[in-house]
């Protein structure tokens, strides 16, 4: 497989290295010359010392022969770039971007980015899994994002106690599907009543998200909102 | 040369740039090569761009790479020394000639530099001999052809 690499950093560089061990055909584009030699001086001849964001570089670097594209340097706004050159001007079967804002997100998505990895989303999500908090915990992303993995973690007050799966209405395009009790997974079946310390699986929408708040934890204390 | 003295070189590898330089540095290489018997390779590497995959039909089919190569065989074969051409596609040629002097075991990389300047008039030496410099694993000649009226 022909993975281009664009952005030379930390996240390029241990990709493209890991890709070559893999043996894949690898290039890595990196605009800052110094920074380019280094890294030829450590993994090869296989880097591309021009900026991505320019198509006539991506096309000399082999943008038109590439199976993926995976855009990693740290400005979202030119991993976006270059996916879309890539996506749309060489039809390069799968971009990939790392977006650092998790607010750019949804407009990577909306703007037909095949997959968008978010180290800032999972950094969070793994603190969130280590803190026990009464809120849902986004546990991974499926598809082009439209569906996600949620976890409720049920505590005394949920409305969900004591209800089985089958008598608790859920949100359209959102079900119910595992539960952890003391610590073994489990399918939840209609009739199995959810108790305190379960914790629920449900997939979803990201719309759904509220929705299913109020159905398994409760609805959204306000007051206790942070707003700083 | 004596019983106890170590030839110059075993194998030398000589890369040729397709150049006037290289009839040079064969027809030096090979008077070198003759009297201690020496192997010598001598090496041609087409450069692929990225746009295209590595094996990519593009030296097979040139006119111009084959007689670089017999070229080369004859001005060995002037000095009656039998010479091993090469033909290599590779993405750069400085790494192409640092792994073939190693798969061959040579002892020896020969490269011409062409007498070059910038615009501006600095002496230019290119990225390939750097490269070899700094890391092939042999003793490495650079061979500068003379200053012309033309060149400087």
């Amino acid at each position: 497989m022909f993975v281009l690499v664009v952005g030379g950093g930390k996240v390029g560089y241990y990709l493209a290295k890991e890709l070559i061990e893999s043996s894949h055909e690898v290039v890595l584009m990196e605009k800052d010359r110094a920074r380019a030699d280094q890294i030829a001086d450590e993994i090869g001849s296989i880097v591309v010392a021009h900026d991505g964001c320019e198509g006539k570089y991506l096309g000399e670097a082999g943008c038109a022969r590439a199976d993926i594209v995976a855009a990693v340097t740290g400005d979202d706004e030119d991993n976006l770039v270059i996916c879309q050159m890539a996506k749309h001007h060489f039809d390069v079967p799968r971009t990939i971007a790392r977006v650092n804002n998790p607010k750019n997100e949804e407009l990577f998505r909306h703007l037909g980015v095949d997959e968008i990895i978010s180290p800032t989303r999972m950094i969070l999500g793994s603190i969130e899994q280590d803190i026990p908090v009464h809120e849902l915990l986004h546990l991974a992303a499926l598809g082009e994002g439209e569906l996600e993995i949620i976890e409720a973690h049920l505590q005394d007050g949920s409305p969900a106690i004591g209800r089985t799966a089958g008598e608790l209405t859920m949100p359209e395009g959102c079900s119910l599907f595992a539960v952890v009790r003391d610590g073994i997974a489990k399918p939840l079946l209609p009739d199995m009543a959810l108790r305190v310390g379960d914790k629920v699986i449900a997939i979803g929408p990201n719309e759904c998200s509220s929705r299913l708040h109020e159905q398994l934890i409760g609805a959204v204390d306000l007051e206790a909102t942070p707003t700083g | 040369m004596s019983e106890n003295q170590h030839p110059v070189f075993n194998r030398a590898v000589i890369a040729l740039a397709g150049n006037a330089s290289d009839t040079r540095i064969v027809h030096l290489v090979a008077e070198l090569a003759r009297p201690i018997r020496a192997e010598i390779v001598a090496v041609h590497v087409v450069e692929v761009a990225w746009s295209q995959p590595l094996d990519a039909d593009i030296a097979g089919r040139s006119e111009q790479v084959q007689q670089i190569l017999d070229e080369a065989e004859a001005t060995a074969e002037q000095s009656k020394v039998r010479l091993d051409p090469v033909l290599l596609q590779a993405r750069e040629v400085g790494a192409a000639l640092v792994d073939e002097a190693i798969e061959r075991a040579a002892d020896l990389l020969v490269l011409s530099l062409p007498y070059r300047k910038r615009f501006g008039g600095d002496f230019a030496i290119g990225r390939t001999i750097p490269y070899v410099l700094k890391n092939a694993p042999c003793a490495v000649w650079v061979v500068r052809e003379p200053i012309t009226e033309e060149s400087s």
